[in-house]
């Protein structure tokens, strides 16, 4: 006699995902709305750059008199600075939009969804680039109105902007990660410090040349000064490409790195 | 048997001890409240004596060996912030979970919950003071004053804190929310920047100058610095502490308030 087989239902194939680019819109518009909504969310957004801003160049006034100084007025070289800070800000702001979204458990309404898994993630990102718009726009119309010139016209402010809203994704990618690693909003300090760390020991206020000591080595090498450069080469002259695409590189390679790891993070979660 | 009677002072006193132990005690036990106090200040000044060293020889710029030794009291006025705004912090969380209420309904005197936390903050402040008068004197940037002058710049860190953490008390007895209470720091912050605690006011500019000159932390900060650097000074210690206890006079003033209202709640 045989042994009765047991009849295994085999996994069924998901074919009806849904399409990506109509969720994608929703979930930014909805992280958008929360943001706009909420004014604890929109208030530092503001205030951030113009204290990064006024900061930077009311503290530091007199570094641009110190001979070899690229310019001789500071905001041209410290508005760069102040534009990836305030969009790193604006960035992590996205990891606390998916630390509130895991807390009032939306994430697992999602997850059930037949959603492809980046979305998730893609979502407050996106909402994330939107959002550098109003600091980098802040911090342009201060330096502006402190005497910041733009040689690099049209192409310099783009790359103002790119500079911005790319350090915004990053900072959001990476942000999102580590919450959802973590598990709770305790998590965007960690990033905060990541941010701090990076930033400072870079070109944001003196060039390399102007430096000593260790801090010369690390700035050198430091990815956010590639950055920095190609953000800052408007202010300074006009756009090159030898200029753009270091910076552009760390941009993609951090957006994916960092990406990956979030996506990687939300999968973990969901198993 | 007899019953050994002890004066009510005694007892406040004795309280008010246990009480700021306890506050010290569990600062020390969260390194995420103390560790940031720490590293930030010293993260800060390696990077900043590193980018602007050649900002030392511009005119203007006040005679110093270095600008590690230039930003010796930013640091300590850094790390003190940081430290005494978890002094509210820590009582709206007393208030969250409801450990103050305990206290309020026990026999313990009511001035004890609040001294005892302030006094915690003051001496966390003054171990932290002290901790990076050493690791600066490690980096090559003694307090020149010797003995004198590091305890002087001590002493008028303990009373700073009693400011700063005077402030996020009455914020976080008022509202008995961390989170608000820790969203004070960013203004801090920019007290500290718009000061001469970074960079000396006689080159900065503009409106800009005369707010940093007028803020009460350069009032603080040139003072302590001239300790620092120069050495033991009275007139410059008697600044120092003079303006410092004008703002804890004001924070402990609001707190108080705060205090007495939430009392009466209770």
């Amino acid at each position: 006699m045989s042994a009765p087989t047991v009849q295994r239902s085999q996994p069924e194939v998901v074919t009806g995902v849904v399409p990506s680019l109509p969720v994608f819109g929703a979930l930014m518009q909805r992280a958008l709305r929360r943001f706009v909504r909420i004014p604890s969310l929109v208030v530092p957004t503001v205030v951030m750059p113009l204290f990064f801003i006024t900061a930077f160049t009311g503290s530091f006034d007199g570094v641009s008199r110190i001979d070899g100084y690229p310019t001789d007025r500071l905001v041209n070289w410290v508005a760069a600075f102040a534009v990836l800070q305030s969009s790193a800000f604006a960035g992590i702001g996205a990891a606390a939009i998916m630390a509130n979204d895991l807390e009032n458990r939306f994430i697992d309404r999602l997850m059930v969804s037949p959603l492809r898994r980046s979305i998730v993630v893609l979502g407050p990102l996106g909402q994330a680039a939107v959002r550098a718009l109003i600091p980098t726009s802040v911090v342009l119309l201060v330096a502006v109105a402190k005497g910041a010139t733009l040689p690099g016209g049209v192409a310099g402010l783009a790359m103002v902007y790119l500079g911005g809203m790319g350090m915004a994704v990053v900072m959001g990618a990476l942000g999102v990660g580590v919450v959802l690693m973590i598990g709770n909003i305790r998590a965007m300090a960690i990033v905060q410090v990541f941010g701090f760390v990076v930033l400072f020991p870079s070109t944001g206020q003196v060039p390399v040349q102007l430096m000593e000591g260790w801090l010369a080595t690390v700035a050198r090498y430091n990815p956010a000064t590639a950055l920095l450069a190609t953000t800052r080469q408007g202010f300074l002259g006009p756009v090159t490409w030898s200029e753009t695409w270091p910076g552009l590189l760390v941009l993609v390679v951090s957006s994916v790195l960092f990406g990956a790891f979030a996506v990687r993070q939300l999968q973990r979660l969901s198993r | 048997m007899t019953a050994t009677l002890r004066s009510p002072r005694v007892i406040a006193v004795e309280q008010t001890l246990a009480l700021a132990a306890r506050s010290v005690r569990n600062t020390a036990r969260e390194p995420g409240a103390w560790v940031p106090s720490i590293i930030f200040p010293l993260l800060m000044a390696a990077i900043y004596s590193a980018q602007f060293a050649r900002a030392t020889a511009l005119p203007g710029f006040p005679e110093v060996d270095s600008f590690l030794q230039f930003i010796l009291p930013a640091a300590i006025l850094q790390g003190v912030s940081f430290n005494a705004g978890e002094a509210g912090s820590a009582m709206a969380t007393d208030l969250q979970t409801g450990f103050f209420d305990r206290l309020a309904m026990s026999p313990s005197g009511r001035m004890s919950i609040f001294v005892g936390r302030l006094a915690g903050a003051a001496t966390f402040s003054a171990l932290l003071a002290a901790t990076l008068v050493v690791v600066f004197w490690l980096a090559g940037a003694p307090v020149k004053g010797g003995v004198l002058a590091a305890l002087a710049v001590v002493v008028i860190s303990s009373l700073l804190a009693l400011g700063i953490g005077g402030f996020s008390l009455a914020v976080g007895i008022r509202t008995g929310s961390t989170e608000a209470t820790q969203a004070m720091f960013p203004l801090t912050f920019v007290m500290i920047f718009v000061s001469s605690a970074f960079f000396p006011t006689e080159l900065m500019t503009g409106w800009y100058q005369q707010a940093a000159e007028i803020n009460p932390f350069t009032l603080i900060v040139n003072p302590t610095r001239r300790i620092a650097i120069d050495g033991f000074d009275l007139s410059d210690f008697g600044q120092a502490v003079g303006v410092s206890l004008l703002v804890a006079a004001v924070s402990l003033g609001l707190s108080l308030m705060a205090y007495r209202a939430r009392l009466r709640r209770s």
